[in-house]
């Protein structure tokens, strides 16, 4: 039953810093657009499927990787498998997605897509995670969401 | 009529009736007093004891059994124990259902009085050879262990004699234990056993038999009422494995197997045993298996989430290092061990890119270092030339600031150690590596920097001093972050301790430049903290007290900054002891010169002249009582007569009696309360009124028991009945006075407390005066910095909080409030809750749970913050109460999701939410599930960030609520 994880040895990258609280976040007058930080700090510690490490850890998502666009309510998150065949892209694609699609407002059309040219099959993951209807097929999965859990729970 | 068990009918009698058994008592009686024989008792059993039906013989058994178990220990002579003894042991051989009764029976006889331990050679080898112990039930098997555990305590030297025969006898009869109570009683035995009892060629053999058990996987049955639990039982086998040093080898070797075992359980139970084999095997055992030791205890460490498991392997670790340095001097293994950890672990810190990879490595060699003299001295001696070649090497600064940490870790083990002459080569180096980091001049690298120098002052050179008393006077004059300036404030006092005459030359004459103090302006308020900092140092003292009060008397207009730095500093006791402060005083006539300029000042001051009264308050804290009355009789009359010219003067009068200490008394006193208490009542200064409350809480908390104190209380309440109630005005000062009245008398353990919090109370209840009356209730649950302090010499009973709780529960008793009455109520609870200990609220859940409800309903924030605080204090706990209102609560809290007016309301409810999902019962919670994420959806979308993140955490909390992978403890 146990599978040997396709990545064995990942290489670890340093934790970023948490947000630091400015002084304009804590007047009740300003309004704080939602920024790429943020939407970075919803999943950046999604847990690895097959590791005991953050996303954020193994550089499959950065900032720099995160849109927004918050008059057009647009966000896209760009996310890069640690290898070129990595089994578990579609699954961690998935994740970033039930998070996002969990703690973001619902004005937002969300957009998850594999880094160009970072994995073998990434038209397929690609368009797996653009279907509406096979996302939600996905959730209907008993298995598949124990596991999403489990990796979005301390997120 | 004559008893039965004097004639020989007796024997018949047991074999017919049970109730003969209940007559023991009256026939032990008789025994005692005389009237029947031991002997002849046996006689008369002789029929039953030698029957020859089985069941009838264990009759008699039990019979005399329990005679035996209710004479007094120290009744039988050691020649009718010997008989009863070879009477026993020979019953040993009769069938199997007789023995039960003759162990028990046994028992009883080991612990007489009389019994003499020459008789047990003989029990044991019998029981030995005709009783198969684990073919027993499991009480008999604990009393053939406990006659074995009690004969040891008995007498030990004869035990020994009795040789290998008996070793193994006990062998073989707890080979194939399996009951755990039996199994905790044999283990908690054991230990002693093998201490006072040679093995002999029986090692192995015993090691076995016990080992066997070894890793303890065991689960208790659900059903049991008084489970043994597995920790219980591996706690104490493993002082069996490791009870005497022959164990050595077959105790190591099994460890180190169970160590690669892929069980946690195996690892952590090994993992302790080796730290308590450490105790008793001698260090020469270790040797052979070091290689695979570490090896293990490598992988163990390095574990990336398991951190009872590292900190286990932590601890292996340091007992195993201590134990070997104590053949550092004769064997070279202990040598070669700590140089395989650190090749081990350079590797690992050389390759680390992250700091969580580098600390997890030097971790381990604090640990090592920290386990001996010996080891601390080969890992520093190799490890500082290496974390400084390291610096150099990587560019990653936090793994740059990390590796300064670890130098100063270092330094401070090697100085714990008594070893920095040794190393003193290597340790000269770190100084100046935080040279090349405070360089740096980005915060991050000086704050480490200056850090790692305090640590390792002592082994600052000269010539280091003057580049960082550079950067270090740069900072101080140009930082503008709080932290910065604090760390090198720090430092330039730490290298004044080592370097007082260079610290004195550079920076309190030369960059300071304390002649011409207030010439220049710019960044002065920075300079004068630093050098009423220095003035802690004797050497410094002097110059700079000197110059500072110089620039005080002569009012010029810096000299408020110079009254605030040195308010700051001497307030701070790491800095400036009593004794220091007391000495200032009588040098330098601190005193006088601050009350001069406050009397300069006072009536032009454009703001409060705080800093001036908190600078004399605290000097005269610090005198002993004699000094304080000087002082206090040189300027309370001129003083009073100011007040009576102008009001505004009673600030200074309260600031020299603030601080007094409580024996301290003088004629002034009831002239100053009542004039205190006048001006609390009629002066139309917020800040004189204020002062005027807290002298007289001072006065009222201080003054001694007795004549004192209740002529103080007398003077108070003539005062106060005499006062017109009916004026508006004075309605909300009284209150505000009853307030400090009250604290005053509750700290200092008064019950008087209670007349004037009924006061209180009634206030609260009437409309037109609620809100003082809360505002009252806050004044005496709050801390305040500059008043009724121990600083100030205060009496501060401990539970005076609780006793507010206390009273103010009893007085809310029954009691019936007017709708506009009833928020200011409500608030006054919040202010209590919010100060009490939780421990007490936890009693009181019943009482709480519905005021914190119903606080929710008013706009009014901190009530509302108090009570979802303690709403979220009770759900942590997994309360029930609260779990069967969640229908009222959760609409209310999701209502408070979007409260306007404030965002900690906001966040403070959404936190709720997060806690209620993560602590109640997922079939609790489900009915909720869909209309909360529901509901949860607008603050997602709050504008500010704060709340989004705790909506975020609220709802994705809720998403997971009865959904699997949701990871809740049962």
């Amino acid at each position: 039953m146990t599978k040997t994880a396709d990545n064995v040895n990942p290489h670890v990258y340093e934790k970023g810093s948490e947000r630091e609280i400015t002084a304009t976040e804590r007047d009740e007058d300003v309004l704080d657009e939602i920024d790429e930080r943020e939407v970075f700090d919803l999943i950046r510690n999604i847990n690895d499927p097959e590791h005991p490490l953050t996303l954020e850890e193994l550089h499959v998502v950065e900032e720099q990787n995160v849109f927004i666009d918050n008059k057009d309510n647009l966000v896209r998150v760009y996310f890069t498998p640690t290898i070129p065949h990595c089994s578990m892209a579609t699954l961690i694609g998935l994740s970033i997605r039930v998070q996002l699609l969990r703690a973001l407002p619902s004005r937002f059309k969300v957009t998850v897509e594999v880094s160009e040219g970072t994995h073998v099959s990434e038209h397929a993951v690609n368009k797996q995670l653009a279907d509406k209807e096979r996302v939600a097929a996905a959730l209907e999965n008993n298995n598949l969401v124990q596991i999403i859990n489990q990796c979005v729970a301390n997120s | 009529m004559e008893q039965v068990w004097f004639k020989s009918d007796l024997a018949e009698e047991i074999i017919k009736n049970n109730d003969i058994f209940d007559q023991t008592k009256s026939i032990v009686t008789d025994i005692l007093s005389g009237r029947l024989q031991v002997t002849t008792l046996v006689e008369n059993m002789g029929g039953v004891l030698t029957n020859k039906e089985i069941d009838n013989r264990e009759r008699g058994m039990r019979f005399f059994t329990k005679i035996l178990s209710e004479i007094p220990k120290d009744f039988l002579t050691e020649m009718q124990i010997k008989f009863v003894s070879k009477f026993y042991i020979d019953r040993l051989k009769d069938n199997h259902k007789v023995i039960p009764t003759v162990l028990e029976g046994y028992l009883y006889i080991v612990d007489m009085t009389n019994y003499n331990v020459q008789f047990s050679g003989e029990y044991f080898t019998v029981l030995f050879r005709e009783v198969a112990c684990q073919s027993q039930v499991r009480q008999d098997r604990y009393n053939i262990y406990l006659t074995i555990l009690k004969l040891l305590e008995r007498d030990a030297e004869y035990m020994k004699t009795l040789g290998p025969d008996f070793v193994y006898g006990v062998i073989s009869a707890m080979d194939g234990e399996r009951d755990p109570r039996n199994l905790l009683f044999l283990f908690n035995f054991l230990p002693n056993f093998l201490e006072k009892i040679p093995l002999g060629h029986l090692v192995e053999e015993m090691f076995e038999v016990i080992s066997c058990y070894y890793p303890i996987d065991f689960h208790p049955s659900p059903n049991d009422p008084a489970p043994v639990a597995r920790d219980d039982l591996a706690n104490a086998l493993s002082p069996c494995l490791c009870a005497i040093p022959e164990f050595a080898e077959h105790c190591l070797l099994l460890l180190i197997e169970k160590l690669d075992s892929s069980l946690r359980v195996a690892k952590i139970d090994s993992l302790v045993l080796l730290t308590k084999s450490c105790n008793t095997f001698k260090a020469e055992s270790y040797v052979p298996f070091l290689k695979a030791l570490w090896s293990s205890l490598n992988r163990e460490i390095s574990h990336k989430s398991d951190e009872v498991l590292k900190l286990a392997a932590h601890e292996s670790l340091s007992a195993l290092v201590a134990k070997l340095s104590t053949i550092a001097n004769t064997d070279q293994s202990f040598e070669n061990f700590i140089k395989g950890i650190l090749i081990s672990l350079q590797t690992a810190i050389a390759e680390s890119t992250t700091v969580a990879q580098f600390v997890q490595a030097t971790k381990v060699l604090l640990t090592a270092a920290n386990a001996s003299k010996e080891s601390c001295e080969i890992i520093t001696k190799a490890m500082i030339p290496a974390i400084l070649a390291f610096y150099e090497f990587k560019t990653a600064p936090k793994l740059q600031i990390a590796s300064l940490e670890f130098l100063g870790d270092m330094y401070e083990l090697a100085q714990h150690w008594d070893l920095l002459e040794q190393i003193e080569k290597q340790v000269n180096e770190i100084p100046q590596l935080c040279l090349t980091a405070v360089n740096e001049r980005t915060k991050e690298y000086q704050v480490v920097g200056f850090r790692t120098l305090i640590r390792v002052k002592n082994a600052l050179k000269i010539d280091l001093v003057v580049p960082f008393v550079e950067i270090l006077t740069y900072n101080i004059q140009h930082s503008e972050d709080d932290e910065l300036l604090g760390i090198s404030v720090e430092t330039v006092h730490a290298i004044a301790r080592k370097y007082p005459e260079l610290v004195m030359e550079f920076v309190v004459k030369g960059k300071c430049d304390v002649q011409n103090l207030i010439q220049d302006k710019i960044a002065l308020q920075k300079r004068l903290n630093l050098l009423s900092s220095l003035a802690s140092i004797d050497d410094f003292t002097k110059i700079i007290i000197e110059e500072m009060l110089k620039v005080i008397t002569s009012s010029n207009e810096e000299a408020s900054k110079v009254i605030k730095a040195l308010s700051s500093s001497l307030s701070n006791s790491s800095l400036y002891s009593n004794d220091k402060v007391a000495q200032i005083e009588s040098d330098h006539g601190l005193i006088d010169s601050v009350l001069t300029w406050l009397d300069s000042e006072i009536l032009t001051a454009k703001e409060p002249l705080e800093h001036g009264y908190s600078l004399i308050s605290n000097t005269i804290s610090s005198l002993p009582t004699e000094k304080q009355l000087n002082i206090l009789s040189k300027h309370t009359t001129k003083l009073l007569e100011k007040c009576s010219v102008n009001e505004i003067h009673f600030q200074m009068l309260e600031c020299l009696y603030r601080s007094i200490r409580q024996n301290v008394y003088n004629e002034h006193f009831e002239e100053i309360l009542s004039l205190a208490l006048k001006l609390a009542l009629n002066s139309d200064k917020e800040l004189v009124r204020l002062k005027s409350c807290y002298l007289i809480a001072h006065f009222l908390n201080k003054a001694e028991n007795g004549q004192k104190f209740e002529l103080m209380y007398e003077l108070l309440k003539n005062y106060l009945s005499s006062c017109n109630r009916d004026d508006l005005n004075i309605c909300p000062k009284l209150i505000f006075l009853y307030g400090w009245i009250t604290k005053a008398l509750v700290m200092r353990g008064s019950y008087l407390f209670q007349f004037w919090l009924k006061k209180i109370f009634i206030s609260i209840s009437n409309p037109e005066c609620s809100l003082q009356g809360s505002d009252a209730i806050k004044i005496i649950m709050t801390d305040f910095p500059d008043c009724l302090n121990t600083k100030h010499h205060c009496r501060t009973s401990l539970l005076y909080r609780q006793r507010m709780f206390q009273n103010f529960t009893k007085m809310s008793e029954n009691v019936v409030l007017t709708p506009e009455a009833k928020e200011a109520y409500v608030l006054s609870w919040a202010y209590i809750l919010e100060k009490t200990p939780k421990t007490i609220l936890n009693n009181e859940v019943n009482k709480i749970v519905p005021l914190a409800i119903d606080g929710l309903e008013y706009d009014n924030k901190d009530l509302i913050l108090v009570m979802i605080d303690i709403l979220i204090h009770f759900v942590q706990a997994k309360n029930i109460s609260i779990a069967q209102s969640l229908q009222t609560i959760l609409p209310r809290i999701i209502n408070l999701t979007t409260y306007v007016k404030s965002m900690d309301v906001r966040i403070k409810s959404l936190q709720c939410l997060y806690e209620i999902a993560n602590s109640y019962d997922t079939r609790l919670l489900l009915p909720y599930k869909q209309d909360i994420l529901i509901d949860l959806a607008p603050s997602l979308d709050d504008k500010k960030r704060l709340v989004r993140n705790m909506a975020v955490k609220a709802r994705t909390r809720w998403f997971l609520v009865g959904s699997p992978g949701e990871n809740k403890e049962a």
